[in-house]
């Protein structure tokens, strides 16, 4: 007990410690944030500031020693008692700092000096070298640009004083342009160029066969001396052979390239750590505020670099986003990334998607009206490794076992996990950065949501599988830094939860090391009374896969809309809805007469309890009256219902909060407010530039739209409608259906989960109703793999009441082949669909058919006799579980039925759905459909046929003939990317006459149309041809205009084919 | 197999009493089908441009004894013997509680969940167009039904008022306060219910203060059912409602009585009460079908239909003296022969539920004098044509020996037929 007490004040202490640096950090980093100011002043302001990053602040004292110049506090001493770090960067040495105590501490059981101290010292030194290194930059640059005009207006290209000036005061730039250089002089085909490289990389392999591999670096350095000496040379050469304009460009693009490489090495580097790579961007950052230019190529390159090392190295991923970011983006987000020391990590699929929203956003010019409505709420990120470092931090690793248990015993292990997360502790680096985060957050409620490197990538949205919790941030600092950590921990400990190991042995994805990227969100909303929420919020789907009326579309997408967090609108409810619009056509609504409208509105509303520091769900009703009046935007969201027919209000004074009858329908905000059309655009734009339907996540705090999240939508294939034969007997129809009918067909069930709902009904035990969802767990398990269904009542896996519907999780059913929730009438009560929910996502991912039945419909058959009176084979396979035998009947259809297996036939466009006893299918292919879309079958070899097309073109293809310098391949076929009706981008780098010109063509026609009828046949793609041919000159190439620019660019650069050696 | 065909049910019920009435053949021809139909289409100009025609109808049982009343529904599975059902049922009703108005009702095939709010108003307008002639406050008057609400009946009032150049807002009922509506439509069924029971208390010689009743379901019948009865000095002792959580029903009794002012707090709009604040009120949390088991001198099945069937009538406590049925059909007929035997007194649904429908009348009578009343007014107007209602239907019942159900039929059919007898029809 007390070494525990004594472990913790150790910890607190500790971490007062850390407050206290980042405190005087901060400070610094205000003095240096204006390289515009004065460098002594700067100096003299932070001597003062940094003792209060020490333990003793009273007897510290600073001094900076900067070439000749001296800056201290007149009672400086430099006792025994002192530490010191250099001001340098790569380049240069300025100078050293100095902290000392002027008297000897009186504690020093832990040193003089704490290990956090030495770090915050050298820290805030790298900082000033920085900042001395960019003012000098400057100061350069302006002189430089100062010589170059005295010297254009003198003599043109005088640029030997700039190569000497560099050879003197900045010997690796120096280097750097001299190799440069050479190089250019051996590829424009200098011979005496080409000799003299070969003379310095011969002594390099002469030198370097005695020398082992890991001495790679030293050598290097060798090579570069060498250039040093013979570099007179190499200008000499280049003096002779080149115009002065051309050497005086080239030497002042590399000058500017040469400025940018410390972050090429850094970013491409796959050892350089996190925190160098923050380092690198924010030099960077700096450079660019102060107005230097990256080179387009650097630039480009670097876009990639950093979307792959930040978030995914998926090639789809890559070539959306890089189209969209900039290397400057990234420095807003590195000033809010959280990682262990060293770390690798990345930054999650959520936090992917969020970004890439944001930057396409920001980039739009169709809607404008998205770029300035829209924002992004506040945000940290912990980064995926953060996990690993807090399990290495615990001794926790062998938890990553976990997933290879039974199921049984994952649930069995789960909550102590948790409990045993809550218990352990946080690594050093990440504490500070939560601590910082807190100070930047204040006292805004936040989400903690996980951003794993599963989740949300293109192609498989690995939804709601991981917690995301909300946090009120109120009290003190402590109060707040523990309850973030226990949030933090519950989500880690979700990577262990049943469902999502479940999910991912499902993938064939356990195996994958599952890292856990963090979001910290600020929450969007007000403070109002003692909640805080926003006005209202949302999730919205690109594709309605939930049509109510035949005048939606598919593509007018869905809105989950709910008054205050929106969670109400992600989960299922029970007792609860939110209000479903189809942005595309608003004006189709669910529900029709008032008394519809007022019992399918939400009723309650989820919001964060200032005062207990919880998340709460109150009653709107009360709110309203209580509150109402404050409410941002409430006169848009309620409606007044009175004598049958709703009215609403133009301004809140039309409201009386405390007699009228209000109701949330959200109709002003439909009717009156740009709100839905900017949606259906937010969602249109979103999908057409991440080339996938998306899924977004937003709140609106009554001024101001938030996009809390963008995903891909996961969708299954369009499934043909069924043939419904008209001629199947009467007595051997199961069931048939006519409402919220999906096309498609499941072919041969042997067997039939059926939870008798009346049974059901009756059970008043909630133990007992649990067991009817543990029971169907492991039915699911045990029965054959998607040949069986599952039928019972009401909605199933609905979190929170056990009454409404069996309860499982995903885990349970995701064998099935389909899910019947069967509706009898019970008053006026209609089960609510599982759609738009996560568990939703789940089966339209797993190709797990969902089926309403109303058995009470008219026209409609369900024969309850055959769910009964079949033989039960529950007793059987479960005979522990025969107390269940009157709510559960697992029936053997081809047993109890001569053979015959279960088919069930969906025809959405008819509306109607019909499950019937039937022969088996013949031929063994059985279920390899619906298996073969649960697994994404890999990209077809549509690239490689293209690819073997192209290369046999340029072989055949007589370069005098035709006048061909060049023939290059790029696009899809070049990138391995190429689908079925994907057309092959050849550029041809021509220099022949009109007339070659147009037998070319003619000759490529040719092909063309060979081509597109042989894809044809392959795939049954049409299309006018499969060429797209584009013609470069020399000029083009010169100058980089049009496809020109393709031919040895930085990224995606055209593929030279053989045929261009011909010449 | 034969399909159901509701207007064929509804004619085997009028043959029966026909026979009772010994009507003649040439009134039972009259009777037993409408007076006349309209079928028709409705161009609508779609928001997409194009045009959609819809059918219409409008039918009318019977005019004799004043203009046609009844609804218009808009529902995709509509069929005309629906309609001429439900036109026929509305003539009874009305005779029935003697007030001067037909039977009619109307629809239109259609699905309004692929309407938008702009084509419902023009499918509306539209109907108006086709039929303008030959509806009217004097003539056929229209009502919200399945599907359609005030919002309907506004714009059709307004496009019947542009065709006719005149304000005229007897033509349709189910406006809103203010707007034409009447005042006391809120109460008016719960409270017609009570005002029977009084009635029949009365008849037979019960002080309704030494009464207790229990109530099924807690939606606006009952609520003011509940109101009435507990300010002539009865008590309710149990009240069932449908909990949506739990997707069932629960019966929540208290023998000191139900007091409304408490549970209408926790209740929602739909007359769900919260079971957990209930049982801190001191409310007993029973099963569902409690309500009926209780030792009360009344019954009032005030939710759903059929709930009174074979099985649970078995539980009726001896005390029971009457049942008022302010729901529809919410005694099967089987349970309605036991009841019948057992000599308990039972106020039918038409008869009992009558206030709603009357209150149409007031609204509409109102609306033609363009003067509306104060709503204690409506209120006992409502008293005074219920209890009219139910003396001649008890003193028929009483004479002639009949159960209260076929002698509220005989009236109704009784009172029709001779209207178009003394018109000279037949």
């Amino acid at each position: 007990m007390t070494r525990q007490k004594n472990n913790q004040d150790k910890l607190i202490k500790s971490f007062k410690e850390r407050v206290k640096e980042l405190n005087c950090l901060y400070q610094v980093e205000e003095q240096l944030r204006d390289t515009e100011s004065d460098l002594d002043k700067t100096l003299e302001k932070i001597i003062k500031i940094m003792p209060s990053g020490w333990q003793y602040p009273e007897i510290c004292r600073v001094r900076i020693l900067l070439n000749d110049k001296v800056i201290q506090l007149p009672d400086f001493t430099e006792n025994l008692w002192h530490q010191t770090a250099e001001i340098k960067t790569s380049e240069a040495q300025y100078g050293k700092i100095t902290v000392s105590y002027i008297q000897e501490p009186c504690d020093k059981k832990d040193g003089y000096f704490l290990k956090g101290e030495t770090k915050l010292l050298n820290t805030i030194s790298d900082r000033i070298a920085q900042f001395i290194w960019s003012k000098e930059l400057k100061q350069k640059i302006t002189q430089r640009n100062d010589n170059g005009l005295q010297e254009s207006r003198e003599s043109k290209n005088e640029w030997k004083p700039i190569i000497e000036l560099f050879k003197k005061s900045e010997k690796n730039l120096y280097i750097n342009i001299s190799q440069k250089m050479l190089y250019y002089l051996c590829w424009k085909g200098v011979e005496s160029a080409k000799q003299l490289l070969e003379k310095i990389t011969i002594d390099q392999k002469f030198e370097g066969e005695d020398i082992t591999e890991e001495l790679n670096r030293p050598l290097k350095k060798e090579a570069l001396a060498k250039i040093m000496t013979i570099s007179d040379d190499i200008f000499d050469i280049a003096a002779n052979h080149l115009s002065k304009n051309i050497i005086m460009s080239s030497i002042q693009k590399w000058i500017a390239e040469d400025r940018f490489r410390f972050l090429v090495r850094a970013i491409d580097d796959s050892k350089s750590s996190l925190s160098e790579i923050i380092d690198a961007l924010t030099r960077y950052h700096h450079l660019d505020s102060e107005g230097v230019m990256t080179p387009p190529a650097i630039e480009k390159g670097l876009r990639v670099s950093l979307i792959r090392r930040f978030f995914f190295d998926q090639l789809e991923f890559i070539n959306i986003t890089k189209q969209y970011t900039e290397v400057n983006d990234y420095y807003d987000i590195v000033q809010r990334i959280i990682s262990p020391a060293d770390s690798h990590g990345k930054l999650g699929g959520k936090s992917a998607g969020l970004f890439l929203a944001a930057k396409i956003i920001e980039k739009e010019t169709q809607f404008p009206e998205l770029k300035e409505n829209i924002k992004i709420p506040k945000t940290w990120y912990i980064s995926t490794d953060g996990i690993i470092s807090f399990l290495r931090y615990n001794n926790l690793e062998n938890i990553y076992e976990q997933k290879y248990k039974e199921t049984d015993e994952i649930y069995y292990d789960y909550p102590n996990i948790i409990q045993i997360f809550k218990n352990s502790y946080f690594p050093p680096e990440i504490l500070k950065g939560l601590s910082m985060a807190l100070d930047d957050f204040g006292d805004k409620p936040i989400i903690v949501r996980s951003s794993s490197l599963l989740e949300d990538r293109l192609g498989s949205a690995f939804s709601g599988k991981y917690k995301s919790l909300f946090l009120a941030n109120q009290g003190t600092k402590q109060q707040r830094l523990d309850a973030l950590f226990d949030a933090i921990s519950e989500v880690y400990a979700s990577i262990f939860a049943p469902d999502p190991i479940e999910y991912r042995k499902e993938r064939g994805l356990l195996d994958f090391q599952e890292e856990m990227g963090i979001l910290l969100q600020e929450v969007v909303g007000n403070k109002i009374g003692k909640y805080y929420f926003p006005s209202f919020a949302g999730v919205a789907f690109s594709n309605n896969e939930f049509r109510w009326s035949t005048r939606i579309q598919r593509e007018d997408g869905l809105a989950r809309l709910v008054p205050g967090l929106g969670t109400r609108a992600v989960d299922r409810m029970v007792n609860d809805y939110p209000v479903l619009i189809s942005p595309g056509n608003p004006d189709y609504r669910i529900n029709l007469t008032p008394d519809e409208i007022a019992h399918y509105s939400p009723k309650m509303i989820d919001v964060i309890n200032l005062e207990s520091n919880r998340f709460d769900s109150v009653e709107i009703k009360e709110l309203l009256k209580n509150i109402g009046n404050d409410i941002p935007g409430i006169e848009n969201m309620v409606s007044i219902l009175q004598d049958n027919l709703f009215t609403t209000a133009t301004s809140i004074l039309g409201i009386d909060f405390d007699k009228n009858n209000l109701i949330v329908t959200f109709e002003g905000l439909l009717n009156k407010t740009p709100f839905i059309i900017q949606m259906k655009h937010l969602l249109t734009v979103l999908k057409e530039k991440m080339n996938t339907p998306v899924d977004i996540e937003f709140a609106h705090d009554g001024k101001d739209f938030y996009l809390l999240q963008c995903r891909p939508q996961s969708f299954s294939k369009e499934i043909s409608p069924a043939l419904i034969p008209k001629d199947i007997p009467e007595n051997k129809i199961i069931f048939s259906a006519h409402r919220y009918i999906s096309n498609g067909h499941v072919p041969d069930i042997t067997h039939i989960v059926y939870v008798n709902p009346d049974t059901y009904n009756d059970i008043s035990d909630l133990s007992e109703l649990k067991s009817i969802g543990r029971t169907v767990g492991r039915l699911n398990k045990l029965l054959p793999k998607r040949q069986f269904i599952l039928m019972g009542p009401g909605r199933w896996g609905s979190r929170g009441d056990i009454k409404l519907g069996v309860n499982v999780t995903y885990a349970d059913i995701n064998n099935t082949a389909m899910l019947i929730e069967i509706a009898r009438k019970k008053g006026n009560y209609i089960p609510d669909l599982s759609f738009g929910t996560h568990f939703f996502q789940d089966l339209v991912e797993s190709s797990i058919r969902y089926l309403p039945l109303y058995p009470d419909d008219e026209k409609v058959v369900f024969n309850e006799r055959f769910f009964l009176s079949s033989e039960n084979i529950l007793n059987q396979i479960l005979p522990e579980c025969s107390l269940l035998e009157k709510v559960i009947h697992v029936i053997d259809v081809p047993k109890t039925n001569e053979g015959m297996i279960l088919r069930i036939l969906m025809n959405a466009d008819l509306e109607e759905a019909i499950g019937f006893l039937s022969e088996p299918s013949t031929g063994t292919t059985i279920y390899s459909s619906d298996e073969k879309e649960a697994v994404k079958k890999p990209a077809d070899d549509f690239w490689l046929w293209r690819m073997h097309m192209v290369k046999k073109i340029a072989s055949s293809l007589d370069p005098k003939r035709f006048g061909v310098k060049g023939l290059y391949v790029f696009g899809s076929t070049k990138n391995a990317t190429a689908g079925p009706a994907s057309d092959i981008d050849l550029l041809i780098h021509f220099k022949g006459s009109d007339k070659q010109k147009e037998a070319l063509q003619h000759w490529l026609e040719g092909w063309s149309l060979t081509l597109a009828e042989q894809n044809y046949l392959r795939t049954g793609y049409q299309t006018d041809g499969l060429l797209d041919v584009h013609f470069v000159t020399d000029e083009d190439i010169k100058n980089k205009t049009s496809y020109a620019s393709k031919i040895g660019a930085v990224t995606d650069a055209a593929m030279p084919l053989s045929s261009a050696e011909h010449i | 197999m034969s399909q159901y065909n509701p207007f064929e049910t509804a004619q085997a019920q009028f043959d029966k009493v026909a026979e009772m009435l010994n009507l003649a053949v040439a009134t039972r021809k009259l009777l037993r089908n409408t007076a006349r139909e309209f079928h028709f289409n409705i161009p609508v100009a779609m928001d997409n441009g194009e045009v959609d025609v819809f059918r219409g109808f409008r039918v009318l049982h019977n005019d004799a004894r004043g203009p046609g009343k009844g609804g218009i529904r808009f529902h995709p599975q509509e069929t005309i013997d629906t309609v001429r059902a439900l036109a026929m049922w509305m003539t009874w009703k009305c005779a029935v509680v003697d007030i001067p108005l037909g039977g009619g009702k109307g629809g239109v095939i259609c699905d309004p969940h692929n309407l938008s709010p702009r084509e419902q108003e023009r499918l509306c307008r539209g109907w108006v167009r086709q039929m303008a002639k030959h509806v009217g406050p004097l003539s056929d008057v229209p009502a919200p039904d399945v599907m359609t609400s005030a919002q309907h009946m506004l714009w059709m009032l307004d496009e019947y008022e542009t065709i006719h150049g005149a304000k005229y807002p007897g033509f349709i009922t189910g406006k809103p306060i203010g707007m034409g509506g009447s005042l006391g439509r809120t109460e008016a069924t719960g409270y017609g219910v009570v005002f029977v029971i009084r009635e029949a208390l009365k008849d037979m010689d019960i002080r309704p203060e030494d009464t207790t009743a229990s109530v099924q379901g807690f939606g606006n019948v009952a609520q003011y059912a509940i109101q009435l009865y507990t300010q002539m000095g009865g008590k309710v002792i149990a009240v069932s409602c449908w909990d949506q959580p739990d997707s069932k029903a629960y019966t929540y009794k208290k023998n000191e009585g139900v007091n409304l002012d408490e549970l209408l707090p926790i209740t929602d709009h739909f007359g769900s009460i919260n079971k957990d604040k209930a049982r801190e009120l001191g409310y007993e949390q029973l099963p569902a079908e409690a309500w009926i088991e209780q030792d009360v001198d009344i019954l009032i099945p005030a939710a759903l239909e059929n709930e009174i069937n074979q099985e649970s009538i078995q539980k009726v406590k001896p005390r029971v003296k009457i049942i008022a049925e302010g729901a529809n059909g919410p005694t099967t007929i089987e349970a309605d022969e036991i009841i019948q035997k057992q000599g308990i007194f039972m106020i039918p649904d038409f008869l009992a539920n009558a206030g709603g429908v009357t209150c149409s009348y007031f609204e509409q009578v109102q609306s033609n004098m363009n003067y509306y009343w104060e709503k204690d007014d409506v209120l006992g107007r409502l008293d005074n044509k219920m209890t009219s209602a139910f003396i001649a239907v008890y003193d028929l019942a009483k004479k002639k020996k009949l159960y209260m159900r076929d002698a509220a039929y005989v009236i109704a059919i009784d009172r029709v037929a001779s209207a178009c007898k003394n018109r000279g029809w037949v």
